[in-house]
């Protein structure tokens, strides 16, 4: 059958020219980063930033926003990568290993420091000695909240009440377990957790009443509280928070209640001095830009754009404040 | 009814990126569906890994394309061919075949997509309207009522299905299995990962699906290759008559809603439904003895069916979050990936992607419709590419994908082994199908009932007494049931379709 060899061939041409397309794309993702560092001609290769949180979390937006504006001060390409898993332990241990070369970094958030290794055996706990801090980013604070329906209007309400409070957090180890745990214990509030997959079906959970009270990030509930649906009731901040200048903190209510969450730039440990300058001169340059401030306020961040000195003082003097607390009240995070 | 997030929808939808989504998806769709062995399923499954790169909205609605333009595709190598692409177009091949060769190839053809047009729009537009009262009552949907639902997923997809149900179950077992690797979100212990970096975060879904579904596939149909190609009809007048067209409106008519009814419910899909509209026609015709030997209706009705089946298949899945067959959860598979949870808070919270690929489908079976007819030559002839050389291509195409993923290489090496366990199902009449659900499934099904014992201090009573978790656990209940209560039926009733022995009627993936 000639006709239908020729048929097969031109189509085979076709689908192997394909195949070699999705190939080449395929290996635009693992560029090859040159040997840098210590050379100061660094970068000279693309540098990835891996993020260990899923795409579309708060992690994820703000390392893009970080990896977009940091890619134009270095001009090389800059992509993100998710590694999603263990509160971002997983990525965390894949940063460790890495070359410090400066061609892998990423965001890191403080509870994976500060309130994980509170639940996990400390062989799992992921140690801050194992990176080099570049610069403080921003903070990301907690605000606990009840739906408008639940009719209570503070937390002295709930005590009140004379029944079991659920109250929703966005998982096991994480500050809005630890903030929520440590409020209700201090204000002698009778309560079971219900840890959620995240913020999202935390709120979910809360609006459907299915809890009676949730604690989320700000950026998460701040839409349902302008719109009234929501009733915050405490941030766990030490001042208040601009963008809810009305809430009053745990602090000023009488609870000794103060967890936040923090995010700041990370390296492999080692990583030379010229190349970490260059990083947090190109860092310091996207803080400035307006297009930066504007994402941190549409996302109700607060900038923490401080010293690798700063950010490890506050990490080891929270560590130390909820350990203490945690072990003075009895509370265990692990379900 | 609010209608402008529906419009909204349509914005999406003509976005010309959008559109491009939408014409490659019905393109590769109506390309798969000639060819036979490589179903919708596993080229979606394949597929995964490009979707990632590309928005949800374009991803599902290319998906989806995919999936109902298979549908299309299956006609044209029925007809012509006497070889069903889809096993949805295998009963198809009784009347389309007939009229080949009475030189009405063409005459078929066009009364399949003419068909096949309106039974997909119908069951669009029922979607259209019955997605919004689901999501009317979405925030009163819970842990415990997802809970019941994933339940009745599992259970509906293992019970309902073709084949062995006992199998089956166990297949859904060992999904279930599967999904409680990695670490426990409640305690944070690691559960099953035998102290492996990999293991940590739990098995990936798309090394499972392209596994399952796309290397098993082609494994299993490298070895069972002995189609034998027939010389294709010719293709004539594509333009029914207005007689045919009179003959086949009632059948149209009636495919459509049993393709919509049958697509809903969970395990029905597209096969099922085009061999109960085949059976209907036959049985409700002045002549049935004209069915077989070239019957217009024996063409439009099951064509139109499987349309609208696939088609309405998407409403458990958009709006509860349960899939109603193999394909199904795949996209369910690829939705997560995109950080999306399908469910009744869908439409609320990302209207855009729900409106999106629901508009997308009008204009998706718009363009099947203009490219049935002038493509049946070249899609005829995409059939001559012999598998020898296909299959190395594909297998080559689906390792590459799945590294590209996360860029790891051990994902490769599950994505073969996933294909290996694939390939031994099928051999030993295990579909992967309830496994691929479970799995999907499975962590909803344990973190939503942990949260709801923990909601109801450890009462479990609580999942009975609420009204929509009630009802759904009673469901389960029902179903659970089900194969004895049509056991009992079908002594009294004999089998209404007189199917060939030989014909491939497996329920794959479609």
């Amino acid at each position: 059958m000639p006709t239908s060899r020729t048929t097969s061939r031109r189509l085979l041409t076709g689908v192997v020219g394909a195949a070699a397309a999705l190939a080449l794309t395929a290996c635009g993702g693992v560029k090859t980063t040159s040997s840098g560092g210590g050379d100061g001609k660094y970068p000279t290769g693309n540098i990835e930033f891996s993020v260990g949180a899923s795409a579309g979390g708060s992690t994820d937006l703000i390392t893009r926003a970080l990896a977009q504006g940091m890619s134009k001060e270095l001009g090389v390409s800059a992509p993100v990568l998710n590694k999603p898993g263990a509160n971002g332990a997983l990525n965390a241990k894949e940063l460790q290993a890495a070359k410090p070369d400066g061609y892998k970094i990423a965001l890191q958030n403080a509870s994976l420091f500060t309130i994980t290794p509170l639940t996990v055996s400390p062989a799992e706990a992921t140690k801050i000695d194992s990176f080099d801090v570049i610069t403080g980013v921003s903070r990301d604070d907690y605000v606990m909240a009840t739906n408008a329906q639940s009719g209570f209007k503070s937390i002295e309400d709930m005590k009140k009440a004379g029944k079991t409070i659920r109250y929703g957090t966005t998982g096991v180890g994480t500050g809005a377990q630890l903030a929520s745990a440590l409020t209700f214990k201090t204000a002698g509030v009778e309560a079971t957790a219900v840890p959620f997959d995240g913020g999202a079906p935390a709120l979910t959970a809360l609006l459907g009443n299915q809890v009676d009270v949730s604690t989320m990030q700000i950026g998460e509930a701040v839409e349902n509280i302008k719109a009234g649906k929501l009733v915050p009731l405490a941030v766990f901040s030490d001042k208040r928070i601009p963008y809810l200048p009305d809430v009053k903190t745990a602090k000023e209510q009488g609870f000794d209640v103060l967890v936040t969450q923090y995010r700041f730039l990370t390296a492999p440990k080692g990583t030379p001095e010229d190349v970490k300058a260059r990083l947090l001169e190109a860092a310091k340059k996207t803080f400035a830009t307006p297009e930066y401030k504007k994402f941190n306020e549409e996302n109700s961040l607060t900038p923490m754009e401080v010293s690798p000195q700063e950010v490890l003082s506050s990490l080891q003097k929270d560590t130390a404040t909820y350990k203490e607390q945690l072990s003075k009240y009895g509370i265990s995070l692990a379900g | 009814m609010d209608i402008s997030p529906i419009l909204n929808g349509f914005g999406v939808v003509l976005e010309p990126s959008n559109l491009l989504y939408c014409l490659i998806g019905v393109i590769i769709g109506m390309l798969i569906g000639v060819l036979p062995g490589l179903g919708p399923g596993a080229t979606i499954a394949i597929l995964l890994p490009i979707t990632y790169g590309i928005g949800p909205v374009s991803a599902i609605i290319m998906l989806a394309g995919i999936f109902y333009g298979a549908q299309y595709g299956g006609t044209i190598t029925s007809v012509l061919l006497r070889l069903p692409g889809e096993a949805s177009s295998v009963v198809t091949v009784f009347d389309g075949f007939a009229l080949a060769r009475q030189g009405k190839a063409g005459t078929a053809l066009g009364i399949a997509a003419i068909g096949s047009f309106i039974g997909g729009t119908v069951s669009i537009v029922g979607l259209t309207v019955l997605a919004p009262v689901v999501a009317g009552f979405a925030l009163d949907f819970g842990p415990p009522e997802y809970a019941a639902l994933g339940v009745l997923g599992v259970l509906l997809i293992s019970s309902v299905g073709n084949g062995n149900k006992l199998k089956a179950i166990i297949a859904a077992c060992v999904g279930l299995l599967i999904a409680t690797v990695g670490r426990d979100t409640f305690t944070g212990a690691e559960r099953f990962t035998f102290d492996s970096l990999n293991l940590a975060e739990g098995i990936d879904f798309i090394p499972i699906a392209m596994g399952l579904f796309g290397l098993s596939e082609i494994l299993y149909n490298l070895e069972e290759r002995h189609n034998q190609v027939h010389a294709p009809a010719k293709v004539g007048n594509v333009w029914p008559s207005r007689q045919d067209l009179r003959q086949s409106g009632g059948a149209i008519g009636r495919g459509s809603l049993i393709g919509f009814v049958l697509g809903v419910l969970p395990g029905g899909g597209a096969v099922l439904s085009s061999l109960a509209a085949y059976a209907f026609e036959k049985r409700r015709a002045k002549q049935p003895e004209r069915f077989g030997k070239g019957a217009v209706e024996g063409v439009a009705a099951p064509e139109t069916a499987n349309n609208a089946a696939a088609t309405s298949s998407f409403i458990p899945l958009l709006t509860l979050g349960i899939p109603a067959n193999a394909t199904m959860a795949l996209m369910f598979g690829a939705l997560l990936i995109q950080g999306i949870q399908p469910g009744p808070q869908l439409v609320t919270e990302h209207p855009d992607v729900f409106w999106g690929v629901i508009n997308s489908m009008y204009i998706g079976n718009i363009l099947l419709l203009i490219m049935s007819i002038p493509m049946v030559g070249v899609f005829v002839k995409i059939l001559r590419v012999r598998p020898a050389i296909l299959a190395p291509i594909t297998v080559l195409i689906t390792l590459l994908g799945a590294y590209t993923v996360n860029n790891n290489v051990y994902d490769i090496f599950l994505v073969i082994a996933f294909g290996l366990l694939g390939y031994l199902m099928k051999k030993f009449g295990f579909e992967p199908g309830p496994l691929v659900l479970a799995f999907v499934l499975g962590s909803m099904i344990e973190n939503s009932s942990r949260q709801a014992l923990l909601i109801f201090g450890g009462n479990p009573t609580g999942f009975f007494t609420r009204p929509i978790s009630g009802t759904v656990l009673a469901l389960v209940v029902i179903v659970a049931f089900l194969p004895l209560i049509r056991k009992a039926v079908r002594r009294k009733t004999p089998a209404p379709v007189d199917v060939p022995v030989d014909a491939p009627v497996e329920e794959k993936t479609s």
